[in-house]
């Protein structure tokens, strides 16, 4: 709708010139006409006429009598009116085109440099856009170095534990089975010397039995009589 | 527990001694608390709730009619009557313990692996009278664990001079 109006009144005033140019020059054209009697015409021929009569009596050639007009330079009164009617031509043209003309190329030229600055706005934006996606870019590839970085330490942080954890335990296993071997070695040892002792004191045992009569037997308890009687007495 | 064990032996003793025969019911009633813990068997009879009662004072009059004083086997029926034939040991002793006192003695319990005589039990007492600074009175019994030489125990205090005592010492130093 913007760019219709301007066309319209462009339009409207090279009609209005082109009008004012036809009249122009075609009432100029008829006044001249009109202003050329056929009588002056024929006068003035016969005067040339009479001047071509002398002259050939005065012994000119024909091609003396009679001068061609120029091809290029026209008529004097033409040229006149021509003059005349491009400067009311050039005068309405700057009087109603012109202002027409140049409001609509204003309006174009706005209408350009308003785009070439959207343009450069967008173009603008679109670098903004550009760059904070580059960063963003840049941030995740960042990002996502540091996290594989993160997971390659954490993982091997996790194999050494491992390993250590693995190596820990094979010397606790390694240890205990020392102790173990070194436990079972002492009860082993600690039975054989109880089943040793049981053995002799079950032997001493028998042997006692055997030989300790009641004769005996009294012997051993009048010593214990003779050894409590001597014994001091208890404190209480 | 110990409340009850006090009463029947209260009881017991005032019994023996109001029937004059306190001395014997002791040295019956020691000998049949030893027995009674020597033998698992009879232990589990007499105190079987399960077994009627008049069976179990039957056991006790098969065991003790005739060996014992009429009053000692009264005594025992009485208590297994009672149901309390799992205290029988504890109640004796005590009743031990409260006749010593009453004559202004302590119990010495003497374990040998043979029987003494009386000579040897008084030099016994004579000996760990001397050692306790008490008076004390002899209950004897035959103990073959022991092998030879005698255990004495005084309330808390043991004095060994077993020959088991010295095997387990020799044991105990292999």
């Amino acid at each position: 709708m913007e760019r219709t109006a301007p066309r319209r009144g462009i339009a409207r005033a090279a009609a209005a010139a082109a009008l004012l140019a036809w009249l122009t020059v075609a009432g100029f054209s008829s006044v001249a006409s009109a202003q050329e009697e056929p009588t002056e015409e024929h006068a003035e021929i016969s005067h040339e006429s009479e001047e071509c009569i002398e002259k050939l009596e005065g012994g000119a050639k024909p091609a003396d009598c009679h001068e061609a007009p120029s091809p290029i330079l026209p008529e004097t009164s033409e040229l006149v009116w021509g003059i005349i009617s491009f400067t009311v031509l050039v005068f309405a043209m700057m009087k109603f085109a012109y202002p027409a003309l140049k409001k609509s190329m204003d309006a174009r030229a706005d209408k350009i440099r308003e785009n070439l600055d959207e343009a450069d706005r967008v173009k603008t934006e679109a670098q903004s856009v550009l760059a904070d996606y580059q960063r963003q870019l840049a941030d995740a590839r960042n990002e996502s170095n540091r996290i594989i970085e993160e997971a390659r330490q954490t993982a091997d942080q996790l194999r050494r534990d491992l390993m250590q954890r693995a190596e820990t335990e094979v010397a606790e296993l390694r240890q205990r089975a020392r102790d173990d071997i070194a436990s079972a070695q002492e009860r082993a040892l600690a039975d054989l010397r109880t089943n040793v002792g049981a053995l002799a004191i079950e032997l001493a045992e028998k042997v006692v039995e055997a030989n300790l009569d009641r004769e005996a037997n009294m012997r051993i308890i009048e010593s214990y009589i003779s050894s409590v009687g001597s014994s001091e007495p208890a404190s209480s | 527990m110990s409340d009850r064990v006090d009463a029947y032996a209260a009881a017991l003793f005032e019994v023996a001694r109001a029937e004059g025969a306190l001395e014997t019911v002791e040295d019956e009633l020691f000998k049949v608390a030893r027995t009674f813990e020597a033998n698992e068997q009879l232990r589990s009879t007499l105190t079987d709730s399960v077994i009627p009662v008049e069976r179990r004072l039957g056991i006790v009059e098969d065991l003790l009619g005739g060996r014992a004083a009429p009053i000692t086997t009264a005594l025992v029926s009485f208590v297994v009557a009672a149901g309390r034939g799992r205290d029988l040991p504890a109640i004796i002793d005590k009743l031990i313990e409260r006749a010593a006192a009453d004559r202004q003695q302590v119990v010495a319990e003497v374990r040998a692996a043979i029987s003494l005589d009386a000579a040897t039990i008084e030099r016994l007492a004579a000996a760990l009278s001397t050692a306790t600074g008490k008076s004390v009175t002899v209950k004897a019994i035959v103990d073959p664990s022991v092998l030879g030489g005698v255990i004495a125990r005084i309330g808390d205090t043991v004095l060994d001079g077993s020959v088991r005592h010295r095997l387990d010492q020799l044991k105990e130093a292999i």
